[in-house]
């Protein structure tokens, strides 16, 4: 059982990154829409250092975003989306939104 | 303003970028400890590069044409695409699998249009679309087609209204995307060849749409383009 389902909101953590990173700055503090799960990998913090053997392993989540809700202003249309790629310790359960 | 801008010539980057430097170092000295040889890497340069979108091309030709297997490819690529002889886990036929990827086909429909991008790097299908084209790999596609992606559509002369999802697909984890279009009009009674030879890179990159009268193969002259 994977910490978060298809179909959950998740915030994705607006934390620092002090070396290598593949979660983008431009998604961070952002919501999204758990849309597909992947299972776990070394992380990319750690398979940077070449890590692959002894690296901390995570489940992957690709989260899909509105347009909207990561840029302003956005130049297209309400309906447009943005999908990426995130390993589990990035992603904190959305807080209820009014 | 304009006082200020400079004259000075264009000038051309460095000939050679610390990467290219570095690569060069690796390849002589494992030659040198006779890891590989330079003809095994010439070889290899050569088929690398010259691996095209054929195979996309044939995914979607099949998947137009069969339903059970447009829903096996939507379900599991990476499987499926073994049915055009693609082996994602071991896709150069040398052993060396790149690392642990996942191959996903992103069908459009006509309320959804998917479009692919790396903006960490220049992550691309290339065991099925071959190398990208050198437009995909600049900083100036990857960084616009997150925050401007229609503008880059229209750049590339594609527009859609605005009850059209457009879909951006980063590839900056272990996905490795491929856009799946919608078959023309016009193309009724096709054979699975006629049908792949109009899935062109640039349709399942996502930044063109597939027409019965048009293939990469003839010069736009041939075909009633520009002459």
């Amino acid at each position: 059982m994977t910490k978060y389902q298809i179909g959950d909101r998740v915030t994705v953590k607006d934390a620092t990154s002090l070396f290598h990173t593949r979660t983008q700055a431009f998604v961070r503090g952002h919501t999204g829409v758990v849309v597909e799960y992947r299972p776990e990998w070394v992380i990319p913090e750690d398979e940077a250092w070449d890590r692959l053997e002894n690296g901390r392993t995570e489940p992957f989540y690709v989260v899909r975003f509105l347009q909207t809700d990561l840029w302003d202003p956005y130049t297209g249309f309400d309906v447009d989306t943005l999908e990426t790629e995130c390993s589990e310790r990035w992603l904190a359960p959305a807080k209820d939104e009014a | 303003m304009s006082e200020n801008h400079s004259h000075d010539p264009i000038q051309e980057g460095p000939e050679v970028g610390e990467f290219e430097v570095l690569e060069a170092a690796i390849r002589e000295l494992s030659i040198e400890k006779g890891l590989f040889s330079s003809e095994d890497h010439r070889r290899f340069s050569e088929w690398a590069e010259s691996i095209g979108p054929s195979k996309g091309s044939q995914l979607v030709a099949k998947a137009w044409l069969d339903p059970d297997f447009k829903r096996q490819l939507l379900e599991d690529a990476t499987e499926a695409s073994k049915a055009v002889g693609v082996d994602w886990l071991d896709p150069t036929g040398t052993g060396t699998p790149s690392d642990y990827t996942f191959f996903y086909v992103l069908e459009n429909t006509p309320q959804v249009h998917n479009m692919i991008v790396c903006t960490l790097c220049s992550c691309y299908p290339r065991p099925v679309l071959g190398m990208s084209p050198d437009w995909y790999r600049t900083p100036n596609y990857r960084r616009r087609l997150v925050r401007r992606p229609r503008e880059v559509l229209a750049e590339f002369g594609l527009h859609f209204p605005s009850d059209v999802e457009v879909r951006v697909h980063d590839s900056n984890q272990k996905s490795r995307f491929m856009v799946m279009p919608m078959r023309p009009e016009g193309t009724e009674g096709w054979t699975e060849d006629q049908l792949a030879a109009i899935v062109t890179r640039d349709t399942m990159i996502g930044v063109a749409l597939p027409q019965a009268d048009w293939t990469a193969e003839k010069a736009p002259s041939q075909v009633g383009g520009p002459q």
